[in-house]
């Protein structure tokens, strides 16, 4: 594919800035109206999704050039798909986020990069992972865990971990908390260890379609070898990989993906964990935009005119994974969950996404910062998310502006609840 | 192309707004350049802008339109720009995006008044007033438009229209950047007595700053608004799930939908005017049934639209229908109303269908119809629609130029310039308690498709000569060609819109394409007969001097 297999959607957007916006039906207030943390921020009509879409047209007609700032307002978004839903409110002809995606294509062909980006990939091709750490150490977070190792016996479960719960250090407790969790529910699974590598799915975001496709082909293949039925992943960025950019790429996983939130949700309903301890706190959920819209799998590239194109045959985010967490926070006792205004389908990035948090880590702290102040006046203590990548980026956010509010994964929630003891 | 903009002037626009909000990148400029709608061009792209400016506040929109002043360049504003009308019309006209200026100002509950900058959308300003008891008025666009540029500056009718009347009736206190880079306050803000009246104590001017049909942004940058509210006795939010097809939520206790159906004209007519005369209703709008189907339904609506018989039965038994909402603030006044619409339905002949317990219709209808988000599916069936207006005017006026308007565009759908669309689809919505009201006619086309676009200009100027003949106002009332047309035949307003317009703009930096300017029809496009039939037209009808 290529921007110019996109030309009809683009000409078919009709400048009318949902977009911009929360789908007009949910929209509660003034202040969390917005949807597109790059328009937000930037104002300027091309950093929104029609925008992005012109500037491609004008790009593709002749009309001018894919010039060094045109790539940096490509890139300044966090790939959050927010408004390709807002879009599919009301119309299914515009696919807006592959129109994105083949946009970050064209300017890695034509030699527009982002200088930030080139050194996040050579460190991926050099250590197989997003953050440039030794790949050596890839499986150091599974430490005296004993986990099985795919590489020697056949799983039923293949646990993904994916490149940020690997290697960043403070969220290294969720995981293992995860871990165990599966354990007391009786579960065993397997993983790579230091032969896990990235699953390519950031680098496709980000245009570097030949380097994706390797690290995709590589996943396909150790899935494949490992016999697993399930594959399962705590990094929502990589549950997306696998349920939407796979299948974009033409790449067949042999195992069904399954996200850490659906088997908590799975086992506490089945019984096999049981929450217990009452947690006394009132929360706010984050949906990850890769846990949520952007995870509603890819439908097939459709030939021919997209007014054609049934509503159950595009996607419109709605089936993205959101009862799932909420079922399982909604089963510790005491604990409170209370909704923000912008969630589901319609939640509001936290800025980590689609190679920002690498290039322009300023923006990705504002639309965090965005976040966490929607979170505050809902007057949760915590914000409870899904996603390494948003726990990160939430917890920087959080220690520059001195928000008193805490971050946790739905994990770390489930294992207090079920009683887990902390390990030294 | 446009030309490009000089360094200096493009440092002094950067001094006014800061160099991040100030832009003259190609790729980015022609973002603010694809604008399809109301396009009746073959190119959808509209006249590039020599630079893109995001002022933050009046001062700074002063600044940029002192910047023009001084560097012989011209401006136009927009708010949220949806539509070609908010592309430049000469080649060296910057474009003042109001985007950093969207704070609501001040919702006065007691005197029912929202002070709000452009760029505060239709859906914010609900979802804020809601939580006063409040309500206010979203044009039919939806609630993705600007409630201020509609107030101050271009059309301003919707569904609610019944109850909230037309966007340019409720505009009170005003802040206006004139085109010399002046301030003035028009109203009640001209003498610091808050923002309650636009009529005064201070400058009295709402009927220079647009008349039915708004300037356009041909005349100087509105920077603030005092807008009428309304009241709302429903919840302060409705929480709704889904996007706007399975849209769930319901209706709020206190209103009720119904759709009605009349089969003769003037039933239909006599029970429109009947409610009006009764006071209730809270939204009214005439779409026939076949326009649902097209809106809500495209795939079917393309089988369907091929046999005449269903199209018929669709549309010709029940030809005149009307939905409309009934809000009350106590159960007995929301009775009281049900009670009237119905026994006027029924004295008129006609029949009336609740939908409230009808849970599919009522979540279709409940927050869809309370925000305006319904319309946008408009768009579905062809890509692209455009519609030919009328006038304000009486309500038979309306049912007249729906049959005029069908037998126009059958013509183009005949000769594939224009998607069969089955009917005369219209938007037909009333005033004021039904005194008055305004009529479309919608029809579709495929923006990617250029035999569809080769229809658009004739058909435009089809419009007008019907118009004319009808003593009624066409769509494109704003566009240089149909005003040289129109302005001899109603007082050559033209001209003294060209004096105030002078008076106001000395140096000529508004970017006056679609307020004041003047254009000959194109003979290559235009028909001779149709030529001559226009000279005729003006001939007969129009004033010379
Ligand atoms: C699909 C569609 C359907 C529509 N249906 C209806 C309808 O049912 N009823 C109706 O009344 N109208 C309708 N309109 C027109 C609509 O009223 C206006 O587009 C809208 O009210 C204005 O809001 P906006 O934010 O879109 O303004 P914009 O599109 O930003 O501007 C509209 C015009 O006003 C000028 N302008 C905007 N802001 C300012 C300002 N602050 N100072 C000076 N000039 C300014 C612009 O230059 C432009 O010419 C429709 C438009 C569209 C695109």
């Amino acid at each position: 594919m290529s921007v110019a297999d996109y030309r009809e959607d683009m000409q078919g957007c009709v400048r009318c800035s949902s977009c911009k916006w929360v789908p007009f039906n949910h929209m509660k207030s003034h202040r969390f109206s917005g949807n597109c943390p790059a328009i937000s921020r930037f104002n300027f009509h091309s950093y929104s999704g029609s925008g992005r879409m012109n500037m491609g047209l004008s790009v593709l007609e002749g009309r001018s050039e894919l010039s060094e700032k045109v790539s940096e307002v490509v890139y300044s978004c966090q790939m959050c798909g927010a408004c390709d839903t807002a879009c599919k409110s009301y119309r299914e002809i515009i696919d807006i986020t592959e129109v994105l995606l083949e946009l970050r294509a064209e300017c890695v062909e034509s030699g527009q990069l982002m200088v930030e980006h080139m050194m996040t990939l050579d460190a991926l091709k050099r250590e197989n992972n997003m953050l440039g750490e030794p790949k050596a150490e890839r499986g150091a977070w599974a430490a005296g865990l004993d986990l099985k190792d795919i590489n020697k016996e056949k799983v039923d479960v293949m646990l993904h971990v994916g490149c940020r719960f690997s290697y960043d250090p403070e969220l290294r407790g969720s995981i293992r908390r995860a871990v165990r969790l599966l354990r007391e529910a009786g579960l065993d699974v397997g993983t790579a260890g230091a032969e896990e590598s990235c699953c390519g799915g950031r680098a496709f975001e980000l245009g570097y379609r030949g380097e994706a496709r390797n690290f995709a082909d590589d996943m396909a293949a150790r899935v494949k070898a490992s016999g697993a039925r399930y594959l399962l992943t705590p990094c929502s960025d990589g549950f997306a990989a696998f349920n939407y950019l796979y299948p974009l790429m033409g790449i067949e996983l042999e195992a069904e993906p399954v996200h850490m939130v659906q088997l908590l949700d799975i086992l506490i309903s089945d019984g096999k964990l049981t929450l217990e301890n009452p947690l006394d706190m009132r929360v706010t959920y984050h949906d990850p935009c890769h846990l949520g819209r952007m995870s509603e799998p890819y439908l097939g590239g459709w030939k021919g005119d997209k007014r054609d194109r049934l509503r159950s045959q595009s996607r419109t985010g709605r089936f993205g994974i959101y009862e799932e967490p909420r079922r399982v926070l909604g089963a510790v006792p005491g604990l409170e969950l209370v909704e923000m205004e912008r969630i589901k389908e319609y939640s509001w990035c936290c800025g980590a996404g689609g190679g920002v948090y690498d290039a322009f880590p300023e923006f990705a702290t504002w639309t965090a910062r965005e976040r966490l102040e929607e979170a505050t006046t809902t007057g949760a203590s915590a914000i409870v998310t899904a996603c390494p990548w948003c726990e990160r980026v939430f917890t920087d956010a959080v220690g520059e502006n001195g928000f008193e509010i805490k971050i946790l994964d739905v994990v770390d929630v489930v294992a207090r609840a079920v009683g887990l003891e902390e390990e030294e | 192309m446009a030309m490009t903009i000089s360094d200096e002037a493009y440092r002094a626009l950067e001094e006014a707004v800061g160099e991040e909000n100030a832009c003259r990148e190609p790729a980015m400029l022609d973002s603010y350049c694809w604008q399809p709608f109301l396009n009746m061009s073959t190119d959808l792209w509209v006249q590039r802008p020599i630079a893109v400016v995001l002022p933050g506040s009046a001062e700074e929109v002063q600044e940029v339109v002192r910047v023009c002043n001084a560097h012989g360049l011209k401006f136009k504003a927009l708010s949220t720009g949806w539509g070609a009308h908010n592309g430049p019309t000469y080649d060296n006209v910057v474009q003042i995006d109001l985007r950093r200026m969207n704070r609501i100002i001040d919702i006065d509950e007691k005197n029912m008044i929202a002070v709000v900058e452009p760029y505060v959308c239709g859906g914010e300003l609900q979802a804020e007033v809601w939580k006063h008891g409040l309500n206010t008025h979203i044009v039919g666009a939806g609630p993705h438009c600007s409630p201020l540029a509609g107030a101050t500056s271009m059309h301003g009718c919707g569904n609610d229209s019944i109850y909230m009347s037309t966007s340019s009736r409720n505009l009170l206190g005003v802040e206006w950047v004139l085109p010399n880079g002046e301030m003035l306050h028009l109203g009640t803000p001209g003498s610091d007595a808050g923002w309650f009246c636009g009529d005064g104590p201070g400058p009295s001017l709402r009927g220079i700053v647009r008349g039915t049909s708004g300037a356009f942004g041909g005349f100087g940058v509105f920077t603030k608004a005092a807008l009428k509210l309304f009241n709302w006795p429903g919840p302060d939010e409705i929480d709704s799930e889904g996007l706007i097809l399975d849209s769930t939520g319901g209706l709020p206790d206190c209103s009720l939908f119904y759709n009605c159906q009349f089969s003769r004209e003037e039933d239909f007519i006599e029970a429109a005017y009947r409610i009006g005369e009764a006071e209730i209703g809270y939204m009214f709008v005439r779409m026939v049934t076949s326009e649902f189907v097209l809106l809500l339904m495209p795939h079917l609506f393309k089988k369907l639209v091929k046999h005449r018989a269903i199209m018929d039965l669709l549309d010709k038994t029940m030809a005149y229908p009307f939905m409309i909402l009934l809000v009350g603030s106590t159960e007995r006044e929301l009775k009281y109303q049900e009670e009237m619409l119905n026994q006027i339905v029924r004295d008129c002949g006609g029949m009336a269908m609740k939908f409230n317990n009808i849970p599919p219709a009522a979540n279709l209808m409940g927050m869809n119809l309370l925000r305006c988000t319904i319309f946008g599916t408009v768009f579905r069936s062809g890509n692209m629609f455009a519609t030919n207006l009328d006038g304000n005017e009486a309500l038979t006026t309306q049912t007249d130029w729906c049959s005029t308007m069908e037998k126009a565009k059958k013509r183009y759908i005949q000769s594939g310039g224009l998607l069969d669309d089955g009917s005369d689809n219209p938007y037909m919505i009333t005033y004021e308690n039904n005194l008055f009201g305004h009529c479309e006619t919608i029809y579709l086309y495929d923006q990617r498709n250029p035999e569809h676009l080769e229809s658009l200009e004739p058909l435009g100027f089809d419009t007008t000569l019907a118009a004319i003949e009808q003593c009624n106002v066409p769509l494109a009332a704003f566009e240089p060609v149909t005003r040289t047309a129109m302005s001899p035949l109603a007082g050559n307003f033209n001209r003294w819109q060209k004096e105030i317009s002078l008076a106001f703009d000395p140096n000529g930096v508004s970017d006056t394409g679609l307020y004041t300017d003047e254009k000959e029809p194109d003979p290559e496009k235009i028909p001779a007969e149709k030529m001559e039939h226009f000279e005729w037209l003006k001939a007969r009808f129009g004033r010379k001097g």
